[in-house]
């Protein structure tokens, strides 16, 4: 039995893995030759196993997604049948103007002709968004740091239109920014150098990288890139989505096979679209299920000429950003060099923010870079600027070069935004003669240790791996979106919300996101005010044991049996 | 807050009947409503049993199978406007653990216990209850996939 436990401790979800030897199916053929198989049944397992799944992992891997509460679920359906009911009343009203209709509606004399827009795709809008809508868009006017300047504005007709007060939120807790290691700043080497190259090179490029947009910074920046990551060669573009939706066409085509992960990003569901490959998804992080996908596609081969595909890319991401998971890297490359796949890589959120020297997924398992064909990543998040970038093999990136829509159509990156990532890169690596780099790397991880820690204590029920610097909070009511965001706003920290049709129902949340900028009374002034509102409002659903950490347990565990 | 955002989910709507708890959230309204109906003064309770029944189905048939399309715009450029739920319900797939329970729930809770034992097997309750229970089950055979009688709620 403490096998079990143990197996819990390094695979906190319930993923559990059989004997790697084979079983003898009924008439004594070998049935399962899969590299992880699905539980089968409750024997404590044998220690040989846990040899396979140990030495891919060399650290506890501990992520949850705890089931909703029954009661929450069915009081979240009642909510939303309510807001519809009321969204049918008021449609009604409006329709035989009982009431002010804000909408943009068809000329009188067009009234006849066959409809423009379709009444019902914006229910949604008009009957549920625009009641909550004052959480989002809201106008920053200071750096997006750890704190923030927010404009405040008042709306007289229920948030159909606002106006600006002329007053200014000043020091607003800022827990949604994507700013892991701190970068956005106006002072600062940073900052300095940027302004610098403004004075040298100027704002725009105006032209594409193929024709005259070329700069010897953006070569001095893929060098860096390529050492940062620890690839041949790599290659910048000047906008994150755009790298991923306008490379992906680039790179498979007609005749192959992309194997994407349910919670993908719109960027890479777009590319895999854009380039006409056949598109599978697997469930979220589930090394079953993609291990049987791959098996089917390489056994069945095309869909109805069954010749084998041309290549098969598995697209995944190193931090789900609406879930906190991290991607099990060492399995899927694992799976990958057994079925010969190819693994495109994208490192939007974890570049910068997981590992111990910042290199992102790969470095924080501890993995050989050259094993990930695909590296792409944004320097949006962690580097304080914008863009993305791709590394891989010389081949790989020359063919880019020529091949790329990127490169090829749009304007490559301005120089001060390449200067910006080339000062923060090079501070992260330690190059600059400072530890100002280690030393934001260090804050950033016991910054997210210890909310996720401190919030899992209070009772919410957090999703996501207990690494990641993204911290999605579970509110599941429709109500509780709208209360939850006003109320932190009132005290002074500005969070994200988000929920239908961008999550699944009944799983609304509000996201953080950990920042190296945050201090620590910071963080205990935004966990206090979390904690005020979470009674107010009862958001604290968890079931789970909330006392010490998960040592306390084993060992009272072990304790036990001792007697 | 857009479809298609956080994942790669085309179409919410097809999910919606699979998600966690709904069932018990649709038995519970059901008998919300019976137990609503039951506390009328007046009602015999034959009456209320067939009034269940009917206002049931009649909510089922509105919601599932006249309400077209979705009320969000979805990434796929409205593949789903001409759809009902139950046919955008798990993309078209027929014969999923949704579609037969929802189909299974009203001939059980409803018409069993009506039609064979609160009404006493009278006749008018009979062709009421069954008359109410046909509308809500012929939608729903894989036969009926996207056919509009009569041209009735085409576009």
């Amino acid at each position: 039995m403490t096998q079990n436990s143990a197996s819990k401790l390094l695979n906190g979800d319930a993923l559990h893995r059989t004997k790697q030897d084979k079983k003898a199916g009924g008439n004594g053929f070998v049935k399962n030759r899969c590299l992880f198989q699905q539980k089968r049944c409750r024997r404590p397992a044998e220690k040989n196993h846990h040899a396979s799944c140990t030495l891919l992992y060399k650290k506890p891997f501990v992520e949850s997604f705890e089931e909703t509460p029954l009661l929450v679920a069915v009081l979240t359906y009642i909510g939303y049948g309510i807001l519809t009911i009321f969204g049918y009343l008021r449609d009604f009203l409006r329709d035989w103007k009982f009431e002010k209709c804000h909408l943009a509606r068809e000329r009188e004399e067009q009234k006849d002709f066959v409809p423009l827009y379709q009444d019902f795709e914006n229910f949604y809008t008009r009957n549920l968004y625009m009641r909550i809508r004052d959480n989002w868009n809201r106008p920053i006017c200071s750096i997006p740091g750890a704190k923030m300047d927010l404009v405040e504005r008042v709306t007289p007709d229920y948030n159909w239109t606002f106006e600006h007060t002329g007053n200014v939120l000043k020091d607003v807790i800022n827990m949604g920014s994507y700013n892991y290691l701190g970068f956005a700043e106006n002072t600062g080497t940073c900052a300095d150098a940027a302004s610098e190259c403004t004075v040298k090179y100027g704002v725009g490029v105006s032209s594409t990288r193929q024709e005259i947009g070329n700069l010897d910074k953006h070569e001095e920046l893929e060098k860096l890139v390529a050492r940062f990551l620890g690839v041949e060669s790599s290659m910048a573009f000047g906008m994150g989505f755009a790298t991923n939706s306008m490379n992906i066409p680039a790179l498979t085509g007609k005749g192959c096979l992309i194997l994407s992960d349910e919670l993908n990003h719109a960027s890479l569901v777009l590319g895999a679209r854009l380039s006409g490959s056949t598109i599978r998804v697997f469930k979220h992080n589930n090394m079953q299920s993609l291990e049987k996908l791959l098996r089917d596609a390489i056994v069945h081969g095309q869909p109805r000429t069954h010749r084998p595909w041309k290549k098969i890319l598995v697209l995944v991401e190193g931090i789900y950003s609406m879930e906190g998971s991290i991607v099990r890297l060492p399995e899927v490359i694992a799976l990958k060099k057994k079925y010969k796949a190819y693994l495109y890589l994208d490192e939007a959120h974890s570049i910068g923010a997981l590992g111990p020297r910042g290199r992102g997924v790969v470095d924080y398992f501890g993995l050989d870079p050259s094993d990930v064909d695909i590296m792409m990543g944004t320097f949006t998040k962690s580097f304080g600027a914008a863009g993305g970038y791709i590394g891989g093999k010389k081949e790989l990136i020359d063919y880019l070069c020529l091949h790329s829509h990127s490169a090829v159509h749009a304007t490559s990156m301005s120089p001060p935004i390449t200067q910006q990532i080339i000062t923060s890169m090079k501070c992260i690596m330690g190059e600059d003669g400072t530890t100002l780099g280690q030393e934001r790397l260090c804050q950033l991880s016991e910054n997210t240790t210890y909310f996720r820690r401190r919030l899992h204590e209070m009772g919410f029920i957090i999703y996501g791996n207990n690494d990641s610097p993204v911290v999605p909070l579970m509110l599941y009511m429709p109500a509780k979106i709208g209360a939850f965001g006003r109320e932190m706003l009132k005290r002074n920290i500005g969070t994200v919300v988000v929920g239908f049709p961008a999550t699944p129902i009944i799983e609304s949340r509000a996201r953080f996101c950990v920042s190296a900028a945050h201090t620590r009374e910071m963080l205990d002034k935004a966990l206090n005010a979390i904690s005020e509102v979470g009674d107010l409002l009862q958001l604290k659903y968890s079931r789970k044991n909330r006392n010490g950490s998960e040592g306390t347990d084993c060992f009272s565990f072990l304790e036990s049996h001792q007697d | 807050m857009n479809v298609g955002v956080a994942h790669s989910e085309v179409n919410p709507n097809t999910r919606v009947m699979n998600s966690r708890g709904i069932w018990l959230a649709y038995l519970l309204l059901t008998t919300a409503l019976h137990v609503v109906l039951l506390s009328i003064p007046f009602l015999s309770v034959p009456v209320v049993w067939t009034l269940t029944n009917v206002i049931h189905n009649l909510a089922m048939y509105l919601f599932l199978h006249t309400v077209k399309g979705t009320p969000f715009e979805t990434p796929d450029q409205g593949k789903a406007r001409l759809l009902t739920h139950w046919e955008q319900m798990d993309y078209g797939v027929q014969f999923t653990a949704s579609r037969k329970f929802l189909t299974i729930s009203p001939i059980d809770t409803c018409e069993h216990k009506t039609c064979y034992f609160y009404t006493k097997y009278d006749t008018a309750h009979f062709v009421v209850n069954t008359g109410s229970l046909l509308s809500v089950l012929l939608p729903k055979l894989p036969q009926f996939h996207g056919v509009r009688l009569f041209g009735i709620n085409k576009y």
